[in-house]
């Protein structure tokens, strides 16, 4: 069953366009990368999942049209965007970070037993509960967004360059992390990524941008055996 | 960045745009500024006077908050010790344009030193302690009364009209207010034409980006404020040729704000707009008051808010608002850019959040 | 020495009202990034509006509550329908919009109450208690407490509670906020109101001593903007402390400097805010901000 569908999705900033054509399709519990090169409209694509900008053409979620619905909307529908930059709020402690995750819940002890998979799920977290958001490393702030994002149970989960300014050892453990939160718990996810081996590791297709539209689609087996694929983002 | 050129003419041009025009209406203004106060009445050329005095002080405000973006509550301060230096000296019966010098100096010194610490401070601390002028200024000019003359301030009268002129004393003022604050205002104009202009645009646009051009925000900050307090000094030497008393009330910090709102509603960053300002603040009081008395400070406030919400570029731009209404196709391409400045920020990945993320 | 005491109580009376101001001031400032010129001026509309329903006979206590609640919802409706469009905008464009403001809350003051001034009954008692054989003001004792549990009780919502977090995280990054489903122009109407309703609190208790008029907190408020850049604009601990350093010093000042006496004390502010900042741009307690190009 069709989780999210995007259909010919166009999104300018003022007079500039950048989407012109996006479509992609995440299954439920299903995992679709989009790659592309820089300024290809990777993260305006979750932008406009989100309601973050105003978007033309379809966005489908769990046969709803979410088109133009505010962020906040969005979210309460059950997506939950991690954004680029991480979107950490610095100056609250990690466990104020979870549970600002958590606003929507009313079951407190639910909410309690999520941050406790959070901080297993992230050992890293564990220690640093405590401390400012601000006061963490880069990869323990994208590992506190994730957690902050899966606090509201979501259905699906946006995640915007996830590897970004991370050293190579650590973007892994996010993405082991992430991997293993997939497994057990079914969340579907939409990834941005720039590093596409990466992304492979995650997700069951992709699709890539191009200038603002989709130019190519396929499984994560069809496309890491097309030789463009190979040599454009594969490193050959 | 934008060149303040005239753009090319061509048959397309509109009428007014032509550049024979500009001159040919410049002429007209001139000639109209030294024939008509000898016909009008002595109320109506009092009230021209007085325009033209706060006309100059909100082009000194201008500078420094219109232009350059820094917010300003004491303005009124450079203008009252303008008329208090204008004041002691003419008392003092020194030269009247010796007096004038240094109703300019003073002041410019004054702001000079003040920028010095304040520019230090992020924007809106520049406000906070502007503000401090006037509220300082009031106590210390009862304090020094010797030199002031306290509560009672002081009261002159050289401005009288010379006999070789054969004009009337009202006539006389309106066309000194008329000379030295044209010159102020030519000067003005000049200045922020030319790259000082630019400079001050680029630095209320984004001071990281102003310093990494090699555009010192605080150099500028100081230089604009210094330019201002010089102009209030020369509209506080205006003021005393006008009223010819000058008070602690002079320099009352409701005045700095009345100052303020006056440039917003004639237009900030803005030449004419400042003349507009003066007029507003002179004739907005009597226009609400005469609707009814008791409503005026609220219809003020109506009309500050007003101008903010439709018309943020001031009366000045109201032409400009009409054409462009009536060009534009109908659907907003995006949200619209609240007042005043010129974002030097590209569209990238910025605007539309904001709007979005709220309820 | 019985008389240093006095002064240091009634500095800290005054110094917890411009507090009270700077803190609703820098909660303003938090959430939605601009200084509201207007915030002793919502306070006045409100105590107006406190003094009113006595004249109609309803308690003192019961009138202020009411003025409180009328606050918050000034608050809210000023930051929805006023303030909303100039948030993104330059924040000096939005000083101008809060000037504005003020200058139509004083003339609606002065249009429906006129300009005279108006007895504002007092909450507490005008006599003095002997303590420690020095006798203090009665009043400024009881002012000092109720806005120091006012202040506590906003800390406890913002630290204790499930609305103060989603405070807090709004404040922080909005849009980021919104992610996690709050709702963020709405937590903005709560901060807003909340700010004026402090303010409303402050109002009431300094009227009696001030006397009602619509231009009644504009010196105050002065001194709150000292005490915001004394503090420091990210410390709301900051500007109370500096606050009450503010309201001390000025009486202290004002009767053993004897150069400054009682007209000029309002320099005290300004002269102590001048060498502060000449060594500590971001105020005593404010931390220092990064400018992103």
């Amino acid at each position: 069953m069709t989780l999210l569908e995007l259909e010919g999705v166009t999104a300018s900033y003022g007079p500039v366009q950048v989407l012109d054509g996006v479509s992609l399709s995440v299954p439920d519990g299903g995992a679709v990368g989009i790659l592309g090169a820089n300024g290809a409209g990777k993260t305006t694509t979750l932008r406009a999942i989100s309601g973050t900008v105003r978007a033309g053409g379809r966005i489908v979620f769990d046969g709803k049209d979410i088109r133009g619905l505010r962020p906040d909307r969005v979210a309460a529908l059950g997506i939950a965007h991690v954004p680029e930059g991480r979107g950490t709020l610095g100056d609250l402690t990690v466990r104020d970070n979870l549970r600002v995750g958590a606003y929507l819940r009313k079951d407190r002890k639910g909410v309690e037993h999520d941050i406790e998979y959070c901080l297993d799920l992230f050992p890293n977290l564990r220690e640093r509960i405590r401390s400012n958001a601000s006061a963490l490393s880069g990869g323990e702030q994208q590992m506190l967004a994730v957690g902050r994002a899966i606090m509201s149970k979501p259905r699906l989960v946006l995640l915007d360059e996830a590897s970004l300014g991370l050293a190579p050892s650590t973007a892994r453990t996010v993405y082991d992390a992430i991997h293993r939160l997939r497994v057990e718990s079914g969340i579907a996810m939409v990834v941005v990524e720039q590093n596409a081996n990466l992304a492979f590791t995650l997700v069951d297709s992709a699709t890539v941008l191009e200038t603002g539209r989709s130019v190519l689609t396929g499984t994560s087996a069809e496309l890491k055996g097309m030789d463009e694929i190979r040599r454009a983002y594969l490193g050959g | 960045m934008a060149r303040p050129t005239t753009p090319p003419t061509n048959l397309a041009t509109p009428v007014w745009r032509r550049p024979w025009v500009g001159w040919a209406t410049a002429l007209v203004v001139v000639v109209v500024f030294v024939v008509a106060p000898l016909y009008l009445s002595v109320l109506t050329n009092q009230t021209i006077a007085r325009v033209g005095v706060f006309a100059v002080a909100v082009l000194g405000l201008n500078v420094v908050m219109g232009y350059t973006g820094q917010v300003s509550l004491g303005q009124i301060f450079f203008v009252g010790l303008g008329a208090y230096v204008t004041a002691y000296g003419v008392t003092q019966g020194w030269n009247v344009v010796l007096v004038f010098v240094l109703a300019c100096l003073v002041p410019a010194l004054v702001g000079l030193v003040v920028a010095l610490a304040a520019a230090r401070l992020g924007g809106l601390a520049i406000a906070m302690v502007t503000i401090a002028l006037p509220i300082v200024g009031v106590p210390l000019a009862k304090r020094l009364s010797d030199v002031t003359g306290g509560s009672e301030g002081l009261s002159t009268s050289f401005a009288g009209a010379p006999a070789w002129s054969g004009l009337a004393d009202d006539q006389w003022q309106v066309y000194l207010v008329l000379v030295v604050g044209g010159a102020a205002f030519l000067l003005t104009r000049s200045l922020v034409r030319g790259k000082y202009g630019r400079a001050f645009a680029i630095v209320k646009g984004n001071e990281a980006v102003a310093s990494s051009m090699g555009i010192s925000p605080y150099r500028y900050k100081v230089l604009a404020f210094t330019v201002a307090s010089l102009i209030g000094g020369v509209s506080g030497f205006l003021y005393m040729v006008v009223v010819q008393y000058t008070s602690p009330e002079t320099l009352a910090f409701n005045h700095s704000i009345d100052l303020v709102v006056a440039m917003v509603i004639g237009g900030s960053a803005s030449i004419v707009g400042s003349l507009l300002g003066g007029a507003v603040y002179i004739l907005l009081p009597q226009l609400t008051s005469n609707i009814d008395s008791s409503l005026t400070v609220l219809l003020q406030g109506v009309v500050l808010l007003a101008v903010l919400f439709v018309l943020p570029g001031g009366l000045v731009s109201l032409p400009r608002a009409l054409t462009r209404g009536r060009r534009r196709s109908g659907a907003d391409r995006g949200p619209v850019a609240p007042p005043t400045s010129p974002s030097s920020t590209t569209a990238a990945e910025e605007p539309l959040t904001e709007r979005q993320g709220h309820a | 020495m019985g008389k240093f005491v006095q002064l240091v109580v009634d500095g800290l009376s005054t110094g917890s009202i411009y507090g009270a101001i700077a803190l609703a001031i820098v909660l303003v400032n938090q959430a939605t990034g601009l200084i509201n010129f207007a915030q002793g001026g919502m306070a006045v509309l409100s105590a107006y509006v406190a003094w009113e329903l006595t004249t109609h006979g309803v308690p003192l206590v019961l009138a202020i509550i009411a003025s409180v609640v009328f606050a918050l919802l000034l608050g809210a409706v000023v930051e929805r329908w006023l303030i909303r469009r100039f948030e993104g905008g330059e924040p000096d464009t939005a000083v101008v919009v809060t000037i504005g403001l003020l200058t139509l809350l004083t003339g609606l003051c002065g249009w429906l109450w006129t300009y005279n001034n108006k007895q504002f009954p007092s909450l507490f008692p005008l006599g003095t208690v002997s303590v420690g054989g020095v006798s203090i003001s009665i009043r400024s004792i009881g002012t000092t407490l109720v806005i120091v549990v006012a202040m506590v009780l906003l800390q406890v919502l913002f630290v204790g509670t499930k609305l103060g977090l989603a405070l807090r995280a709004v404040a922080i990054n909005p849009e980021s906020a919104a992610f996690s489903g709050l709702r963020v122009g709405r937590l903005l109407m709560v901060g807003w109101g909340l700010a004026a309703g402090l303010g409303a609190v402050a109002g009431a208790l300094v009227a009696p001593q001030l006397t009602l008029t619509p231009g009644m907190l504009d010196g105050p408020l002065v001194y709150a903007l000292a005490a915001v850049i004394l503090g420091g604009l990210s410390s709301p601990v900051g500007v109370v402390v500096a606050a009450w350093i503010i309201g001390v010093l000025e009486n202290l000042a004002a009767v053993y400097v004897s150069f400054i006496g009682f007209d000029l004390k309002v320099a005290v502010p300004f002269v102590l805010i001048f060498v502060v900042l000449l060594v500590r741009p971001q105020g005593l307690f404010g931390r220092k901000t990064v400018v992103r190009v």
